[in-house]
């Protein structure tokens, strides 16, 4: 599936509380895909933290990690902010053809 | 979300009132559990209740008895435990509910909150240790979040696509005073199904319906969840193409209707795996290619496009690519699908007659059959078989995992959705009895077999115990070969017949009837081809008590036809070494 591993940064806003960590890796753990980094840190509204994701996948696994992440209630909004800042989605994606 | 506007809002009450009266107003009115010292307090209210609790005898036995509720009404099934092991023991419920989907509320009692995390009497963390495969789960300690946390479980496991919720609650929090306060909305920022598919998706599946000569709708489990066999009905006839169910969608298009082919998948029928094989598009409604339809996934359907409706948008390509995808709830798919087709087959129209002459042909040279045992012993296809024909179309079906599983879903003729109940994802051996327990108290007026193994009998039947004392006159089926029977296959079939660990001695240990007797049940057996309908009759005719019947069945019978796991569904046998005729067919 990870023929071409670039790595892709998300920026994953979710919900300030207990538990949101263990329910983003652990996702990420048991649907086996590669964390390469995370980072957690605050935003300006105190209900709200923003994790950086690395996820060193392409394509088609790039599109099941967000939609796999954005299944989690406690995940507010997902952006791929790799080199272009794209924005991916924001509480759905788009899989119109 | 609020079923009715509480009187109670606004009063002062404990915690634990505050719950109860919350799973009353979402609109509760049976749950399955057993108590314990951590959720204690909240059953002293319970006590009051208009809510009817059923004490099982197993925690195990309320969660599978919620999902048996939920799989008949459509409405989210409820069980409470306490915490620790009370806990732990709905973890197999909670990830068999996951896995097909279904709407469950588990409520748990956790240790007082100023003791988590000090490996307290009785502590689990159950929250952690259900994260996987829980749609989402809570753990309360102020007594203020309960109505606010219980309208957002209900509202997560009956939206989208349904599952499973969690909610833990502190003992402090029950036994606290709160001010209760029934939400008037729900808002999740993280949470918003889409349910209405995009106009445009609508229109690309129609074209692409409309060019295909091949088509074959490959309907799974959403279909039924979304109530919506009869749209789906009108769109079949309307296209004329042939249908497969998948174990899931037994019952959600007419077994009778000369469209269907049958159940795909590793004992799938001819006709329905090598319509998906030879197709030139899936019409995929509600169904997410597991690996139990698929066989190796790099060969199946290899020639065909891929239209893939489903309400969770993470199951487009998550195994096959979808050449059209359209994400939203699968009644409201179909529906607006309908008039779109029309439209474009109004423009051009597809010849299918040749693709349902070959689809026939198979159907007719291999129907599902069996051979009758040399010995004249009873064989456990006819039991079954014989089960559906005298019980008829409006009884519900359970059963365990397995062979008889297999049988019941090949044998039994299902016409109605939402009477056939089973563990298809997670393959719970034991769902059957508990299941039956959930579904006869959710469709009181309807009869229900649990067909079961007696494999799986022995792991759930405590349950039978809860039905005679309840009035839950549910009827099981124990088709017993005293083995487990489908890993035997395999070891006949993989292992060179070396049957490690499969026989379990059943007909000599325990007495299933005197088992069945001393749970408050009427006990009965049969051995012999010439008893099988009095029987059946007898069971039939008791409705004051749960019947357990013993049918001891032929050890050797396997079910056919087989794909084995990991292969090519090209490589579909009809009996042992034996494929089908290929050279006869015209594909």
């Amino acid at each position: 599936m990870t023929t071409n591993r670039r790595q892709h940064t998300l920026e994953v806003l979710v919900e300030n509380e207990p538990g949101v960590l263990a329910r983003v890796a652990g996702l990420f753990s048991r649907r086996a895909f590669n964390i390469e980094t995370l980072n957690v840190g605050p935003t300006e509204d105190s209900s709200i933290s923003k994790m950086i994701i690395g996820v060193a996948v392409e394509g088609h696994s790039l599109e099941q990690v967000i939609a796999q992440l954005d299944k989690l209630v406690s995940v507010i909004s997902i952006k791929d902010v790799t080199a272009k800042a794209k924005e991916v989605h924001d509480t759905q994606p788009d899989y119109q053809n | 979300m609020a079923k009715h506007v509480p009187t109670a809002n606004g009063t002062e009450m404990t915690g634990a009132t505050s719950l109860v009266k919350s799973l009353e107003a979402a609109g509760v009115d049976v749950m399955f559990g057993l108590p314990g010292g951590a959720i204690l307090p909240a059953y002293d209210p319970i006590f009051d209740s208009t809510i009817r609790h059923i004490l099982v005898r197993h925690e195990q036995g309320a969660g599978h008895a919620a999902t048996g509720y939920a799989q008949v009404t459509g409405r989210a099934g409820v069980c409470i435990a306490t915490s620790g092991p009370g806990a732990t023991n709905l973890v197999t419920p909670l990830m068999d509910a996951a896995m097909d989907s279904v709407p469950l509320v588990a409520i748990t009692g956790q240790v007082p909150s100023a003791a988590i995390g000090t490996d307290a009497f009785q502590e689990a963390d159950i929250r952690g240790i259900t994260m996987p495969f829980t749609k989402h789960n809570y753990l309360v300690t102020d007594p203020a979040e309960i109505p606010g946390v219980i309208a957002e479980a209900f509202h997560i496991a009956t939206t989208g696509r349904p599952g499973p919720v969690l909610v833990d609650v502190a003992k402090d929090a029950l036994q606290k005073m709160t001010t209760f306060n029934w939400p008037t909305s729900i808002k999740l920022a993280g949470y918003n199904p889409k349910t209405t598919p995009d106009a445009q998706a609508i229109t690309d599946a129609a074209a692409l319906i409309a060019q295909s000569s091949k088509p074959v709708f490959y309907v799974g489990g959403g279909v039924i969840k979304a109530n919506a066999s009869a749209e789906l009905r009108q769109l079949v006839e309307l296209l004329g193409a042939p249908v497969v169910t998948t174990l899931m969608a037994r019952g959600a298009f007419p077994d009778s209707h000369p469209l269907h082919m049958g159940m795909p998948g590793m004992h799938g029928t001819v006709a329905a795996v090598t319509a998906l094989q030879k197709a030139d598009l899936l019409i995929t409604l509600g169904a997410r290619f597991d690996d139990r339809v698929t066989g190796k996934l790099s060969t199946f359907a290899p020639n065909a496009k891929i239209l893939h409706a489903d309400i969770d948008p993470a199951e487009i390509g998550k195994n096959r690519h979808a050449d059209v995808a359209v994400v939203g709830d699968v009644r409201e798919t179909i529906s607006a699908l309908i008039p779109a087709l029309k439209a474009a087959l109004a423009k051009s129209k597809p010849d299918l007659s040749t693709w349902l002459r070959q689809m026939n042909s198979l159907k007719a040279t291999y129907p599902l059959g069996y051979d009758l045992p040399d010995d004249g012993s009873l064989s456990p296809q006819h039991v079954i078989e014989r089960i559906g024909k005298i019980s008829g179309t409006d009884t519900i079906f359970t059963s365990g995992v397995g062979q008889h599983q297999m049988w019941a879903s090949q044998f039994i003729s299902y016409e109605h959705p939402r009477t056939w109940l089973n563990s298809g994802g997670a393959g719970t051996m034991g769902y059957g009895v508990p299941a039956a327990m959930g579904a006869k108290v959710g469709a009181p007026n309807a009869t229900v077999w649990a067909i079961d193994g007696d494999g799986c009998f022995q792991m759930t039947n405590q349950e039978l115990v809860t039905c005679a004392l309840n009035n839950i006159p549910i009827k099981v089926a124990i088709i017993n070969n005293e083995s487990l029977g489908m890993v035997r296959q395999w070891q006949t079939l993989f292992y060179e017949g070396r049957y490690s660990n499969t026989s379990l001695e059943s007909k000599r240990v325990p007495n299933f009837p005197m088992l069945a007797e001393s749970m408050g049940c009427v006990g009965l057996s049969c051995e012999r081809p010439e008893d099988l309908d009095k029987t059946i009759e007898k069971a039939m005719s008791i409705n004051d008590q749960p019947v357990v019947v013993d049918f001891r069945v032929h050890r050797d019978a396997m079910v056919w036809p087989m794909v084995a796991a990991g292969t090519s569904n090209d490589e579909i046998m009809i009996a042992r070494a034996t494929a089908p005729d290929w050279d006869s067919q015209e594909l």
